[in-house]
């Protein structure tokens, strides 16, 4: 988790408190918010305390990986 | 918001317009967030109750931004897009803190009296309204972000608030401007009057040290006007103009003297061996000059001697060092005030300039050059060391793995040959190179391994120096 899209290591560490400790499993809580970008960053800053820059790194990260495998 | 059960929940974002996924522990606080945006947006009398999200602080600025552009307030709308800008400037233009804008408007309230801090702001605001448009508009992501983010109240007011901000932008920028146009201006002139100034300063020295001789000049007149004899007698009188006489020996000697100088130390025409002028043909050149005689020369030298101030000549005897105490003892004259002109001495000047420059410069690089072979020194100390605690650990290995064997019955006995272990463990062609660090491990294993014993033992018909491998308990040793 420590290289998913630019999350740093504290807050790896945080979602990891939190259940979330692979990559896969933020990739699903991006699913479930039906890949909803905004929403996806509310949750992080919410879950693990991401700045603005940082959650929309990882969101549109998750977003162009599922533009592309899904 | 008292329902809280997932359906509920679900059904009211549905209501709203928007399909939620599946509201899952993780999930809930966020769709609850949205449903309280979604709310606000959709009955805009609510816009004021207090809500923390992002879209009602938004809206809130925006509507106050209004009220101000309405009511016609300059500085107040300034401040109230830069409070917007400013909220926009803390990260994401969409997603940001609901808490920051409502600071960054409590501080621009704040500031609203006093001008001087609104020109920070507002340049900072500028420049960052500006980044921001040029963002938002550029990237044509203005549509696309309205339709992600439906809880943004009003879009056709965030538009509208654009261009009129940047129409307002145009008046405070004078301003700011035109207060720094001022201190630089003053501030260039300034340093303008103080160069000419010393700049004229430095002229007038210049002529003063060129011409500073011809002051002297107006006490000839003095002894012209009666032309009374007074060798023998000595009143008053008499012993002034004898004292003008003088002084007018002493100043065509000094002018002579300097001119000599000054010759000598410019390139030297009439190839003078040195500065200092014998004392006959300084009296001849005197004498002619004034058409006095030798007693007065003479009483002029005296006067040099006697006279504690400083006249410019310097009186030097046979023996160059010593001071000369009688006018018997004068050997040569020397000035000490070489007249030179104004190419010489710029030349000069720029030469003592250069040349401190150089020295300064090859003192610098010699220091410098010093440290950079003091640090290669060290660092190859360094390496050394390095190289020989690799090899006494190579050491230590091989001859504890002897050891080993020994106990195991594959070797016949219980030391190894030093030499044997160098010949192991250096190639033949390192071994001339590492030498001393070789050595060096050898020292350092006699005096601080304690489970490694030097004796001399006869191996292999040979007496020689063996490492014996002493500690019978395998103990973990530091490596591991």
């Amino acid at each position: 988790l420590g290289t998913s899209g630019d999350i740093r290591d504290v807050l790896g560490r945080k979602l990891e408190e939190k259940g979330f400790d692979k990559a896969y499993v933020v990739l699903g809580q991006f699913l479930v918010l039906r890949k909803d970008e905004e929403l996806f960053r509310e949750w992080l800053k919410e879950t693990c305390g991401a700045n603005a820059k940082q959650s929309r790194d990882c969101s549109g990260c998750l977003r162009e990986w599922c533009d592309a495998f899904l | 918001m008292a329902e809280l059960t997932d359906a509920e929940l679900r059904k009211e974002l549905l209501a709203l317009g928007y399909r939620p996924g599946p509201i899952t522990a993780t999930t809930r606080k966020v769709y609850i967030k949205k449903l309280g945006c979604l709310r606000a947006e959709a009955s805009p009398s609510r816009q004021r109750s207090g809500f923390t999200s992002g879209a009602a602080r938004e809206s809130e600025e925006e509507d106050e931004e209004e009220d101000e552009e309405e009511v016609g307030r300059a500085p107040a709308s300034r401040w109230g897009t830069s409070g917007e800008s400013g909220g926009q400037a803390w990260g994401d233009p969409r997603g940001s803190p609901p808490g920051r804008g409502g600071g960054v408007r409590a501080e621009g309230g704040l500031s609203r009296d006093s001008l001087g801090r609104l020109s920070p702001s507002e340049q900072w605001g500028t420049t960052v309204e500006r980044g921001k448009e040029a963002e938002r508009d550029a990237g044509g992501r203005a549509g696309g972000l309205i339709r992600r983010f439906p809880w943004r109240a009003a879009s056709d007011g965030g538009h509208g608030v654009t261009p009129r901000s940047a129409l307002l932008r145009s008046a405070p920028r004078q301003q700011p401007e035109g207060k720094g146009k001022g201190l630089e201006y003053y501030l260039s002139q300034f340093l303008c009057l103080a160069s000419l100034v010393l700049l004229l300063i430095f002229l007038g020295i210049l002529v003063v040290k060129m011409v500073g001789s011809g002051w002297l000049d107006g006490r000839e007149d003095s002894f012209n006007l009666l032309p009374v004899d007074c060798d023998k007698r000595t009143d008053d009188f008499c012993q002034a103009k004898h004292k003008d006489v003088t002084m007018a020996v002493l100043h065509e000697l000094y002018s002579y003297l300097s001119v000599q100088a000054g010759n000598f130390e410019c390139g030297n025409p009439e190839n003078l061996k040195s500065k200092c002028i014998w004392v006959s043909e300084v009296k001849d050149h005197v004498l002619n000059v004034t058409g006095s005689s030798s007693q007065k020369f003479e009483a002029a030298l005296h006067w040099i001697l006697n006279s504690n101030k400083d006249l410019g000549i310097r009186l030097k005897g046979r023996d160059l060092s010593e001071p000369v105490s009688s006018v018997e003892e004068v050997f040569c004259l020397e000035s000490a005030h070489p007249q030179m002109g104004l190419g010489c001495r710029f030349r000069r000047a720029v030469v003592t300039a250069i040349m401190n420059l150089f020295l300064f410069f090859w003192s610098l690089i010699t220091l410098w050059g010093i440290l950079i072979y003091l640090r290669y020194r060290w660092r190859k100390m360094e390496e050394e060391e390095q190289a020989m605690y690799e090899m006494v650990k190579k050491i230590i290995a091989v001859v504890q793995d002897h050891y080993k064997e020994w106990e195991r019955n594959l070797e016949r006995y219980p030391y190894v040959g030093i030499f044997h272990v160098r010949d192991s463990l250096i190639p033949p062609q390192s071994r001339k190179k590492m030498k001393r660090v070789w050595e060096r491990a050898v020292d350092f294993l006699a005096s601080n391994e304690s489970r490694i014993q030097t004796e001399s033992h006869r191996v292999a018909g040979e007496d020689m120096l063996v490492w014996r491998w002493t500690q019978p308990s395998y103990l973990s040793d530091s490596e591991h």
